[in-house]
């Protein structure tokens, strides 16, 4: 076949040179994942999946459904900017649910916003929690409407 | 004596002809079966990663370092307790220079106490050792992954396991990363860490779960302050928070020197942030 | 009480100093000491090829005597070099997907190929054509389940005639010529692993993988000193003081360039003292001042350069034993010195926050994953195969000589 012959241990080393990267190439074609490549060197599949979690916040919309009017007076007051969420913490649950109701909030989470400290923009108004009126900051401020006093 | 041999070398072939096939289609099925491990199933439809560009700006003088867009990154996605963030807050304190030191500023006074999320519900930021007045300046700066144009992390990665989506997300594929954590060396950020529990890579995927839901990502739905806006260049309509933001700022990005092009950009930045 | 106790001994956080990111102050570094021996059994492969060379490719013949025990050390260090990165996997069970689908701009995907060529292409098949003779014979005269291996080895083919035999020699000298620049690709490839992280000034460096390549050779040398001295001492048979004095001769001549080479780095960063400088510097004195300063520089340079360098200059006036002695020690020093230098590589990229502002202290795993225990096991196992290979591929008798046929037999057959 050949127009000269090889030396048989060259042969035989090219038969099993043949034989690894053969087989390198069938376990290739079992272990790339399908969807490899559809949009670089990864598994395009990935993406879809990376996004298949379930969100976990609801978001300030989905509150609108059933409370547009704490939505309007939030909009109004100087609150505006703030998220549901963040004041009563992940309400998703509730959303589909209401009967399972958020954490209740009170007033100790103000001070994780309003409390004063240098490093703080001058924009934020700042209070010193200890010479404020007092701690129940509900009694003065109502949380949805912060400007005004019930 | 020929024929016999003939007769057997025919049935042979035939054998082997069979035995062919059916290693074929053993190999076909038990391919299809090896396969089925990396499809997904749950895909969410409606969604085309072709047609989006995501990018993040952070005003920096909004910032208000209470901690919520760690603390809800956190929930959202999952992400263990212990010193591992996909976002976190950083504290700058920068003294006033020493009198007579010729210096213009005073060495930098940086710290992220529990990535900025507070403990006990008031702030995770402790008072200044520094006593007021001398203390030039102070402000907090939010970290995340800087979504690089040309990541060095998805650079190194060697199996294809952490990648740029076409919408500009970087992202990991935890069924496929083999956790070398090479990646993670080569983040300049400190974006990227080991989950302990998974044992892959991990970093913030600017909630693509959310965003591939039209949600905002969980830390931009919760910042107070609007200090991290959100938004897709291929989609910017008249008064997008990103158009506002680009008219109204000069921006800057983290280490540029080091040719990352990060689509994270922030406004009002110091020359000590990095 | 002990409950409050263990809470402590649980919560250590990693001593910091400054601002290191979030992400960074975790009790254990990314990298750890798998990571170290990694490249320093890598090393070791490369630098014992490469001295095995010298006698094929440039014909050095004082070296002869341990051409063929330097190959089986190289060769034994090479099927252990990628079993820390394995162990150091979060997933080890996914390592294939490195080789089905290498991402190409990836130092690490490609040194699986620099690897798989090395061992396969290189390494493997010089040792079969150079022991294919002797496999025969072997083969022949050796019964049982060794016998059997041999048989194997031999591919069945039993052609020792003239004619084949000089193909074999001809097929050696071509693969010594393409094992040199696979050596150093095996192994500068393993310092641009480091050196390509630009994030990282103590790594992202040019200089990485010359300096790498300069200390595997280095340390393969003496690793092949070692083991020959060891070996002799074993089979009580005589040292050749003639092969030990060249071997002496090149560990010192690379030993200089690479310490050149060091030092010339180290005078490039403070010269240019970029971003960062300040931490590099902080964390030399505080994190690596014994391992970089006595460990690598003293130990392993310093006092090794002097010996050896006396040596060169006064050998004949020098007895032999001493001369033996001294010989040993040094290449055991350079050994652990090379050793260090991983280590002042690896974790000295890790001592230091990528912010530029704070260096940590880790604390090291004894038996876990990455830890010292697994390490030293992973360190032992190349000595191991070792003995396993000698026994069966140096016999007693050949007084570790390589087989007959090297180049300067060439013209009489
Ligand atoms: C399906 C309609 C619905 C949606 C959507 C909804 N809620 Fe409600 N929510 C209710 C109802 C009904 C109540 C009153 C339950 C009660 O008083 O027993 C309530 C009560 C509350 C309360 C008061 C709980 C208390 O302790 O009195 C809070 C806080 C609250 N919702 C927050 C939210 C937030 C935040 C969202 C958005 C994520 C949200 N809700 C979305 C229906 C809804
Ligand atoms: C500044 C933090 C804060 C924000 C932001 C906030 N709330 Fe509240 N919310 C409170 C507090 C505190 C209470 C409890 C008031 C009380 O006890 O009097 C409350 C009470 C409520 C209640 C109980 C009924 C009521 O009116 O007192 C509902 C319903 C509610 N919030 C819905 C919302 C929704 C929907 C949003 C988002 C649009 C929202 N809240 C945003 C702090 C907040
Ligand atoms: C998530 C952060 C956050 C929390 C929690 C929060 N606030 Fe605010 N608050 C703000 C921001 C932002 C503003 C608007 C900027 C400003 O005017 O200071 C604001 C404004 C205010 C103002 C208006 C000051 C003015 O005169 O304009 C008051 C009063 C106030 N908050 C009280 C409260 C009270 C009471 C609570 C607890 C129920 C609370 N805040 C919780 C962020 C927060
Ligand atoms: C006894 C009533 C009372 C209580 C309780 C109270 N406040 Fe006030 N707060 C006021 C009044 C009155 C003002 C406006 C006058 C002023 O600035 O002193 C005010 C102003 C503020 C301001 C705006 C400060 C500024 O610079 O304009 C903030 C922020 C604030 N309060 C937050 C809080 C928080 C947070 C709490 C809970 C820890 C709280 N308040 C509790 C009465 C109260």
């Amino acid at each position: 076949m050949l127009p000269f012959k090889l030396p048989p241990q060259i042969l035989r080393l090219v038969l099993v040179a043949m034989a690894i990267v053969g087989s390198y190439f069938v376990a290739r074609s079992f272990l790339v994942p399908p969807s490899f490549g559809q949009y670089g060197w990864y598994r395009g599949a990935a993406l879809a999946e990376i996004a298949s979690r379930e969100p976990v916040f609801a978001g300030k919309q989905s509150c609108d459904e059933c409370h547009s009017d704490i939505l309007h007076k939030l909009a109004k007051d100087a609150h505006k900017t703030l998220s549901c969420e963040g004041c009563h913490g992940v309400s998703r649950e509730h959303g589909n649910n209401p009967d399972i109701l958020p954490v209740k909030s009170t007033g100790s989470h103000c001070i994780r916003c309003h409390e004063a400290n240098l490093a703080r923009p001058t924009w934020l108004k700042q209070i010193v929690v200890k010479d404020h009126y007092g701690p129940k900051c509900t009694e003065c401020h109502l949380p949805h409407q912060p400007t005004k006093s019930p | 004596m020929k024929n016999q041999i003939n007769r057997r070398s025919s049935l042979l072939r035939m054998g082997g002809a069979l035995a062919g096939l059916l290693t074929l289609s053993a190999a076909k099925t038990a391919k299809a079966a090896v396969q089925t491990v990396f499809v997904s199933t749950s895909a969410p439809k409606g969604y085309d990663p072709t047609k989006h560009k995501w990018l993040m700006c952070i005003d920096d003088n909004k910032c208000i370092g209470c901690g919520l867009c760690a603390e809800a990154c956190k929930k959202e996605n999952g992400v263990p307790e212990g010193p591992y963030f996909r976002t976190w807050i950083e504290r700058y304190i920068i003294p006033k220079p020493k009198p007579g030191s010729g210096e213009t500023r005073g060495e930098a006074i940086v710290d992220s106490p529990n990535g900025g999320i507070p403990k006990g519900g008031v702030s995770a930021f402790p008072e200044p050792t520094l006593p007021k007045d001398q203390i030039e300046h102070a402000f907090f700066v939010p970290k995340l992954c800087n979504l690089c144009e040309n990541p060095p992390c998805v650079q190194v990665c060697p199996v294809g396991a952490t990648f740029k989506a076409p919408d500009g997300a970087v992202l990991i594929d935890p069924k496929y990363c083999i956790g070398c954590a090479f990646c993670v060396q080569a983040c300049p950020y400190g974006a990227r860490f080991l989950n302990p529990v998974t044992k892959t890579a991990e970093k913030c995927s600017l909630c693509y779960h959310r965003i591939t839901r039209n949600l905002k990502p969980a830390c931009v739905e919760i910042c107070p302050a609007e200090a991290r806006i959100f938004g897709d260049l291929n989609n910017l309509h008249a008064d997008d928070p990103i158009q506002k933001f680009y008219e109204k700022n000069r921006v800057q990005v983290l280490k540029p020197h080091l040719g990352t092009e990060p689509r994270v950009l922030y406004a009002a930045l110091d020359k000590e942030v990095r | 009480m002990i409950n409050e106790v263990t809470n402590i001994v649980v919560e250590t956080l990693p001593q910091i100093q400054g601002y290191v990111y979030p992400n960074e102050s975790n009790v254990h570094p990314v990298w750890s000491v798998l990571i170290v021996i990694y490249p320093y059994i890598t090393g070791l492969v490369a630098g014992a090829f490469i001295m095995a060379s010298l006698v094929r490719v440039f014909n050095v013949k004082a070296l002869a005597p341990v051409y063929r025990m330097s190959m089986l050390t190289a060769l034994a260090f090479l099927l252990c070099a990628t079993l820390p990165l394995l162990c150091h996997l979060g997933h080890p069970e996914r390592n294939y997907e490195v080789m089905m689908t290498p991402h190409m701009t990836s130092p690490m995907a490609i040194f699986g190929f620099v690897y798989a060529w090395y061992l396969m292409a290189v390494l493997l098949l010089e040792l079969w054509f150079d022991f294919r003779q002797d496999f025969v014979k072997w083969s022949k005269t050796t019964p049982g389940f060794q016998g059997l291996i041999y048989r194997v080895l031999t591919l069945g083919v039993t052609d020792v005639s003239e004619q084949s035999v000089r193909l074999d020699m001809k097929m050696e000298w071509i693969l010594s010529i393409v094992g040199i620049p696979s050596a150093f690709l095996l192994h500068g490839y393993v310092g641009f692993i480091f050196g390509s992280i630009k994030a990282n000034p103590w790594w992202g460096n040019v200089l990485m993988p010359i300096m790498f390549i300069l200390s595997a050779i280095v340390s393969g040398i003496a690793l092949c000193v070692f083991n020959y001295i060891v070996l002799t001492w074993i089979r009580r048979k005589t040292v050749n003081m003639r092969c030990l004095d060249a071997m002496a001769m090149f560990l010192f001549y690379a030993l200089l360039v690479d310490a050149v080479i060091e030092t010339l780095d180290v005078l490039h960063r403070g010269f240019a003292a970029e971003e960062g400088f300040a931490v590099l510097q902080t964390m030399i004195r505080e994190k690596l001042f014994y391992t970089l300063n006595i460990g690598q520089v003293g130990i392993g340079t310093l006092v090794p350069l002097l010996m050896l360098g006396a040596l060169q200059l006064l050998r004949h006036r020098v007895p032999e034993a001493v001369r033996r002695t001294m010989i040993f020690c040094s290449g055991a020093m350079i050994l652990f010195g090379v050793l260090m230098m991983r280590w002042n590589v690896v974790m000295g990229g890790q001592f230091f926050s990528k912010s530029f502002r704070g260096v940590m202290s880790y604390k090291m795993e004894f038996s876990g994953q990455e830890g010292w225990l697994l390490g030293a096991a992973i360190m032992c196992l190349p000595f191991i195969i070792l003995t396993v290979l000698v026994k069966l591929f140096l016999s007693e008798s050949e007084q570790l000589q390589p087989c007959e046929h090297l180049p300067e037999n060439s013209s009489k057959t």
